[in-house]
């Protein structure tokens, strides 16, 4: 299953505008995508509530999983929302 | 009765007497009835249809909120659609249908899970509570779970108590109404608290447990600058915040203790404000936002219908000017018929002039007809026609060659119409660099305070992270300020100011010496304004500007204004 580990970048961390477009992008995939902390559980990536539990602050390292054909696509952009500074995405 | 004094936080350094007024929002739902009686199928239903009303109900409350508030309390509601449409919340509503429940308690059911959950976290976190709680009554509202308590027609002189405010709460408050609110829950960066500063309007936030003793209908004093709630309050405690605060109103231009008229003008968003405005004592209208036309319709106001409304405007204000804003619209306000993009940062985008001049030439042109008409009227006050975001001088050119042709094509109709005066924003720094070539194009220039911070400091309004950046008493927007005016001086060009520096009396003096001609603000701040104005001299304030503009740094700005005030 394509997985990869990124830092988040965004000075809000998952919480704010970041969120609302990760959340955005994720749920835009018809494939199940899971986001979590390294060493800790993985909850849905299209879920602005699951997304928001898990409480991530700049700098973080977070896992970010999925299954399905597009799979290193949307991890690609995921990634992408997540390495990106705030107001330059 | 002795004065009894509540400590919270402060949101806003302002201060307001008034009448305690408890708000609960919804009554609580009576319990479930039995399963049996439900029919899965239909709840389900139910549920969606509710689901469908609250989505258009936020999508509103979020034009309504940024045409009022602005685009960084707009966003809020951003984050309740997402999540009126979070999985884990359709499928625990589903699931708890399944289980027997009606609609209305299978949300109230699964939101509470939530909202306990992230009110046990910190920080951030613990304001997404009161988001869920904002999207969870407006589903139950729309399952017919009682009206919601109309926030928008308090009794005049209301003090809000609460255990807390949801956004849309807050965004229903009228500063004009109400005299301010506490809550029992809430910090400095709570959206309350955020809406409160927008809308200038004394508040304590925070305040605990305590503030349910307080009854409904007793007296309170909010004062915001020590963060604390005085319940029964002496008459000297009294006398001091009414005194602070209710300034009495003048009518009449005011002039500086040495004699030289400022004109104090108001800001307007809708004609509801015109009144205020003139209640208020403003001279005329400093900046009048047209975007209120054109939000929350189907198909953009026609030619009479704008005509209709700055005549109003004009006929408010007989004597005065009238300066009406061309449509300043982009990519962050959802206008369907508009066809706006979907841009990464609509506020460096095809917003305001870039769009009159591009895609929205149409609309333009009308509105231009519509301007150019009321201006001819002899009824009423002198009309000024101002550009939103411009950066160089061909858009100002060209915009004038588009009101030349509308002029033109008036004439050829033998319809009447004046040329209005016709001025720029000030809100790029662009066009505070090219102040000294603008002069030869138009007639006036208003800065506009808020979006001018924002781009000098490329720091954005309501982000408290950057909150100390993106403030007008920065060095780098003092000199802004003094480019753009002293390009203007010995020019027939006036110079105004619209945006929240105008509106804050601490600052009066130095926009006075900073050699401002006008200067225009929400209507609830023109009496302050105007004594500030008229306790200042000319000569003083014209040495306070110099020291200001010599200061490199905001903390020695800040200095020299508290050394002014004491």
């Amino acid at each position: 299953m394509p997985e990869r580990v990124v830092t988040v970048v965004p000075e809000d961390g998952l919480h704010a505008r970041p969120a609302s477009n990760f959340v955005e992008t994720a749920s835009e995939y018809d494939i199940e995508i899971q986001v979590g902390h390294v060493d800790g559980d993985l909850v849905n990536a299209a879920s602005m509530l699951a997304i928001t539990g898990l409480g991530v602050t700049s700098g973080e390292d977070v896992r970010l999983v999925a299954e399905g054909a597009e799979a290193e696509a949307a991890l690609d952009e995921l990634e992408r929302i997540l390495s990106t500074p705030e107001g330059e995405g | 009765m002795t004065e009894r004094r509540l400590s919270g936080v402060g949101a806003t350094p302002l201060s307001g007497v008034g009448t305690a007024v408890w708000y609960a929002p919804d009554a609580e739902l009576g319990s479930p009835p039995d399963p049996e009686t439900i029919d899965a199928d239909v709840e389900r239903e139910r549920f969606e249809t509710a689901r469908d009303v609250a989505r258009e109900e936020i999508r509103a409350e979020r034009e309504r909120t940024a045409a009022r508030l602005g685009e960084a309390e707009a966003e809020v509601f951003d984050a309740h659609v997402q999540f009126l449409d979070d999985p884990q919340i359709t499928e625990g509503v589903e699931a708890a249908i399944d289980d027997g429940l009606p609609a209305e308690h299978a949300v109230d059911r699964t939101f509470e899970q939530f909202i306990e959950r992230f009110e046990g976290m910190e920080g951030q976190m613990a304001e997404r509570a009161d988001d869920l709680r904002d999207v969870r009554d407006r589903l139950v509202r729309a399952l017919g779970g009682g009206e919601r308590a109309d926030l928008g027609s308090l009794p005049e002189g209301s003090v809000v108590l609460a255990e807390r405010l949801t956004p849309s709460d807050t965004a229903q408050l009228d500063p004009e109404r109400v005299a301010g609110f506490a809550t029992v829950t809430g910090g400095r960066t709570s959206h309350a608290a955020i809406f409160a500063r927008s809308l200038a309007l004394p508040a304590i936030v925070g305040v605990g447990a305590a503030l349910r003793n307080v009854a409904d209908g007793a007296d309170v004093v909010v004062d915001g600058r020590d963060g604390a709630l005085l319940v029964d309050p002496d008459e000297e405690t009294r006398r001091e915040t009414a005194g602070a605060e209710t300034v009495e109103v003048r009518d009449g231009t005011v002039e500086t203790a040495d004699g030289t008229p400022i004109e104090i003008a108001a800001n307007v968003g809708t004609e509801a404000d015109l009144a205020s405005a003139a209640e208020r004592g403003a001279d005329g209208i400093g900046l009048f936002r047209t975007e209120f036309l054109f939000l929350d319709r189907e198909s953009p106001p026609g030619e009479d219908e704008q005509y209709e409304t700055y005549r109003e405007a004009l006929e408010t204000f007989p004597d005065g000017r009238v300066v009406v804003r061309t449509l300043d619209i982009g990519g962050d306000k959802p206008v369907a018929y508009l066809g706006l993009p979907d841009e990464e940062n609509p506020f460096l985008g095809e917003r305001g002039v870039r769009r009159s001049l591009g895609p929205d030439t149409d609309l333009f042109e009308t509105q231009l007809r519509a301007l150019l008409r009321a201006a001819d009227e002899d009824a009423g006050g002198q009309l000024s026609v101002m550009l939103p975001l411009v950066a160089t001088i061909d858009e100002v050119r060209q915009a004038r060659e588009t009101m030349e042709s509308v002029a033109a094509d008036l004439e050829s109709e033998g319809v009447s119409y004046a040329l209005p005066e016709f001025g720029v924003m000030i809100e790029t720094p662009a066009t505070a660099f090219l102040a000294d070539a603008l002069v030869e194009n138009v007639d006036f220039f208003s800065i506009g305070t808020n979006d001018l911070v924002q781009y000098v400091m490329a720091a954005e309004r309501g982000n408290d992270r950057v909150a100390a950046l993106g403030d007008y008493r920065q060095p780098a927007v003092l000199r802004a300020i003094h480019t753009t005016v002293a390009a203007a001086q010995g020019t027939d060009v006036w110079v105004g100011m619209c945006g929240e520096m105008a509106s804050d009396p601490e600052v009066t003096e130095l926009l006075v010496g900073l050699g401002l001609d006008e200067l225009s603000m929400s209507a609830v701040a023109v009496p302050q304004v105007k004594r500030a104005v008229s306790e200042t001299t000319v000569t003083g304030a014209r040495e306070l500007a110099a020291r200001a503009l010599a200061a490199c740094t905001k903390r020695e700005v800040d200095c020299l204004l508290t050394e002014t005030t004491q």
